[in-house]
Formats: C-alpha cells, sequence, structure tokens
C-alpha cells in the first residue's frame, strides 16, 4: 500500500466559499481526509456582542447566503424569545410561508450544484437554478430583496404580503410540483449519478448520531428528528406535513431527501395560505433603543435548510452579551472524514456536495 | 444542571446510557469573574434536552475531553479551547481548527483586545 498525500483547494467549486481538505489516498481510494476550515472566519459571535440587537440580523443573513431568511428568523426570534415578545398570528403564518419558500430555494440549488460535482454539467443546473429564480422572484416580492431580505422585526414583518401573492405563489408551486416528477426522471434514470449516488458515502444511524450531523443529513441515515415536528414553534404544530426519512444514509439518500422535502415544503406553504388569517402582521420598528430583555438566557434551536440551527442567546441591556450560534453546517462538515473513507477521489466530491455546505456557515 | 469539571465524563456516560446520545453543541460564556463551558445534550427519541454547565475560574481554565464518549465533541472542544482559551485535558494537542488571532488566542474572551483596543 502505498499513500499519496494530495492538497485540494482551498477552494474548489464542490463547496460554496473556501474549504482545503487534506487527503491521503492509495491509488484512487480516499484512506483518510482532513478538512481545514477557517478560511471565512469572520468572528460573526464576537461582532454580534458590539451590536444593538436589531443591527444584528443582516450579519446573521450573511452566514448562510442561500437561505439568508432562515438565519435572520433564528435571531430575531432568539432575540424575542428574551424581550418575551409574542409574534402575532398573520406574522407566524408569512414567516413559515417565507421560510419554506427560502427552504425550496436551497435545496433547489442543492440539486442544481449536486450535478456540477458529478461531472453532469450545466443542465441539471441550469433547470434548478431557473426554478429556483421563480421562487426567489416571490421572496423579492415579498421582501424587496433577491438575497439579503432583513424582513424580520420583533413581533412581526416589515411588510404584509403583497396583493394576489398567494396566487402567483401557488401558480409558481403548481409548476415546480410537477417539475419535481421531471427532476427525479432526470437524475434518477442515469446511470452515472446511479453508480456514484448509491451505496457511496455511507453513514449508519448509530454514526449519523455519534457523528452529531444534522438536518436531511441525519435523516437520510433514517434518524426521524426535525425541529419543526419535535419542537414545533409558530404554526408547524397547526399544519399537516411529514418528516420524511430514507434509511440508506448514501449519497443517493441524501439527495433524494432533499427532494421530498421540497415537495412537503410546498404542501406547507399551500396548506399556510388556507389558514393565514387577515390582521396585522407588522413588527416594531427599528428604534435605537429596543424592548429591555425579560430573561437573562434565551435557547432557540430552528430548522433551517441546512440541519438545525440553535442560537444561544446571553442577553444584556441592549445587547447581545454572548451569541451563540450552532451551524448546522459545521458540524455536517466534520463527517466528510468518515464519510469519504474508501471511496474513489472522485467521488469524495460527490460526498462532500451531498452535505449541501455553505462555508460562511461553517466558520461564522 | 451544573456540574463539576470532575463529573463531566460521568454524567456524560450516564446520560448517554440514559438516552442522551446526541451532543448537540459544546460552548461557553465568558462572564469575567468566570466562564462557563455548556454542553447540550439530546435524547433524540424523546425530543428532551440537557444542558450541563460547569463554572470555571477564568485562571484555572480547563475541561476533559469527552470525544471517547461524543465523537462530535472533536470540532466543538477545538473550537471552545480556541476561542475560550480553555485548555481540553487528554486529548493531546489536535491541529488549529480555525486560527490564531495574532498569536493569541480566545477572542470571544471579554478580555481581548480588538478594535480600537487592538489598535492601542
Amino acid at each position: 500500500m502505498t499513500i499519496t498525500r494530495i492538497n485540494i483547494g482551498p477552494i474548489h467549486p464542490s463547496t460554496h466559499g473556501v474549504l482545503r481538505l487534506v487527503a491521503d489516498i492509495d491509488g484512487d481510494t480516499i484512506v483518510r481526509v482532513e478538512p481545514h476550515i477557517g478560511f471565512l472566519h469572520r468572528g460573526v459571535e464576537k461582532l454580534a456582542e458590539t451590536r444593538m440587537y436589531m443591527q444584528n440580523p443582516p450579519y446573521m443573513e450573511k452566514l448562510d447566503y442561500l437561505a439568508p431568511m432562515s438565519y435572520d428568523e433564528a435571531y430575531v426570534a432568539a432575540v424575542e424569545k428574551a424581550m418575551g415578545i409574542e409574534v402575532k398570528e398573520r406574522a407566524m403564518y408569512i414567516r413559515v410561508i417565507l421560510l419554506e419558500l427560502q427552504r425550496i430555494a436551497s435545496h433547489l440549488f442543492f440539486i442544481g450544484t449536486i450535478g456540477n460535482d458529478l461531472g453532469q454539467m450545466f443542465t441539471l443546473f441550469m433547470w434548478a437554478y431557473m426554478d429556483r429564480d421563480m421562487v426567489i422572484d416571490l421572496l423579492e416580492e415579498a421582501t424587496g430583496s433577491r438575497m439579503f431580505y432583513v424582513n424580520m422585526r420583533l413581533g412581526g414583518v416589515v411588510r404584509d404580503l403583497p396583493p394576489d401573492f398567494e396566487a402567483r405563489t401557488l401558480e409558481k408551486l403548481n409548476y415546480l410540483q410537477k417539475r419535481m416528477g421531471e427532476y427525479e426522471s432526470f437524475i434518477e434514470k442515469n446511470p452515472v449519478f446511479g453508480e456514484r449516488m448509491k451505496g457511496v458515502g455511507v453513514l449508519s444511524s448509530e454514526k449519523a448520531l455519534d457523528l452529531g450531523v444534522t438536518g436531511p443529513v441525519l435523516r437520510a441515515s433514517g434518524i426521524e428528528y426535525d425541529v419543526r415536528k419535535n419542537s414545533p414553534y409558530y404554526v408547524y404544530d397547526k399544519l399537516h406535513f411529514e418528516i420524511k426519512i430514507l434509511t440508506k444514509g448514501d449519497n443517493f439518500a441524501r439527495y433524494k431527501i432533499r427532494l421530498l422535502e421540497i415537495k412537503e415544503s410546498i404542501r406547507l406553504v399551500r396548506e399556510a395560505f388556507k389558514r393565514i388569517p387577515e390582521g396585522d402582521a407588522l413588527g416594531m420598528p427599528v428604534k435605537l433603543r429596543s424592548p429591555a430583555t425579560k430573561e437573562k438566557v434565551a435557547v432557540i434551536s430552528r430548522e433551517v435548510p441546512k440541519g438545525e440551527c440553535m442560537m444561544y442567546l446571553v442577553a444584556d441591556d441592549q445587547k447581545p452579551y454572548r451569541l451563540s450560534i450552532r451551524s448546522p453546517n459545521f458540524i455536517n462538515l466534520m463527517s466528510i472524514s468518515h464519510l469519504a473513507q474508501g471511496v474513489r477521489t472522485a467521488d469524495l466530491f460527490a460526498t462532500l456536495g451531498t452535505l449541501d455546505l455553505v462555508m460562511g456557515c461553517v466558520d461564522r | 444542571m451544573k456540574i463539576d469539571r470532575s463529573d463531566l465524563i460521568n454524567r456524560v456516560r450516564e446520560m448517554k446510557a440514559s438516552g442522551y446520545t446526541y451532543l448537540v453543541k459544546i460552548t461557553a460564556v465568558d462572564y469575567k469573574d468566570h466562564v462557563d463551558a455548556l454542553y447540550f445534550l439530546r435524547d433524540i427519541s424523546k425530543g428532551n434536552d440537557a444542558i450541563l454547565e460547569i463554572s470555571l475560574d477564568p485562571k484555572d481554565l480547563w475541561v476533559p475531553t469527552i470525544i471517547k464518549e461524543h465523537t462530535s465533541a472533536d470540532w466543538y472542544e477545538r473550537e471552545m479551547s480556541e476561542m475560550f482559551d480553555i485548555e481540553i485535558k487528554n486529548r493531546g494537542a489536535p491541529r488549529l481548527l480555525l486560527e490564531k488571532w495574532d498569536g493569541k488566542s480566545g477572542p470571544l474572551r471579554k478580555s481581548f483586545a480588538w478594535g480600537e483596543d487592538y489598535i492601542k
């Protein structure tokens, strides 16, 4: 056995950001991989301690630029909990609708880029990007921005949904639902996808728990845990949806689970529109002084597209004393050392791709 | 739940045996007069969460590693060690995970000079 050490990175198209992998290979087989992170470490948690409460959401959005609203919402929810602020009912529905649209957009980006990781450039990427753009158009309509929304305010949202938003959203979701079938047949009937995805990068349920992976990666290994179901927030307990579980834990399962989750998110948005009440949804305007905090510590967990994001906020008068962010990408990336053992070098990137990483969120 | 650092490993083992098999996060908070190391554990099947809290003297900052109990502690411990200058005992000297700030560690400590203080 001759071990060769190769350096990959510090940038690779398989990651949305900067990552370096040091891999030991025997012939074409990976023996050991060690990820080197920290290239995008900005010290967001430290920065948060120096900003007033409502100056922080734009920083939170930059954690994961494919699902910015999810992190914005998680942070604002932690501040609301510390201040004891109730979210208006209509605003809860609006948040759920927008967060699920954000999840669809994030998962579509994953489906597009996994094609690139497997050398299938660029048909799938263009398909998924086109469809994602449609969802981004909806988010732009609702928030006024295409990428960084900063749409959450204490107790509500910045603006109510525009007129006829429901009709336009449902029309686009109907189209998207049909497209899911096309994605499935395009990807799953392709022999190259099958060979490089099925049975590759297997993560057993015991190992998934031991490695602490989260979100779709955990559910693809057969563990039934979704914060929206297990610790429901907003109106998720009133809406009907299933936690999708797959048991094989391989690359294919990690792709498929996200496709299934898009379908569930479409279902959630449809139902939320049926139940959304009339009324006021606007949150408090951002002022120089925020309301006083009532609780010293606020812990919030949210199911963001990449997994569970936990915000641990120690509150001070007008600024966070300490904000600790549990990044789902951080812990999912750690599992690559285990997942890549024994796979072929080319499949390392397929395996890495199925973790759906955003390095801005890993490094923080 | 507040515990002493000497009880950490046993407590984590006991909790793991009783269903808390998932480590959610390890982090710390610097309260100036003491530093709290926090261990978030979860019983996935029941959906119960527990927090183990260890209060540390800023002049004697160390905790034992729990990497044998939870592999996921690896990066969390290293991150906490670098960000708070807390030594993790019994796990050697792993490679630096994030980065060193001008040769100093512990940027999330309240005493860490940065911004205008750093320029001075």
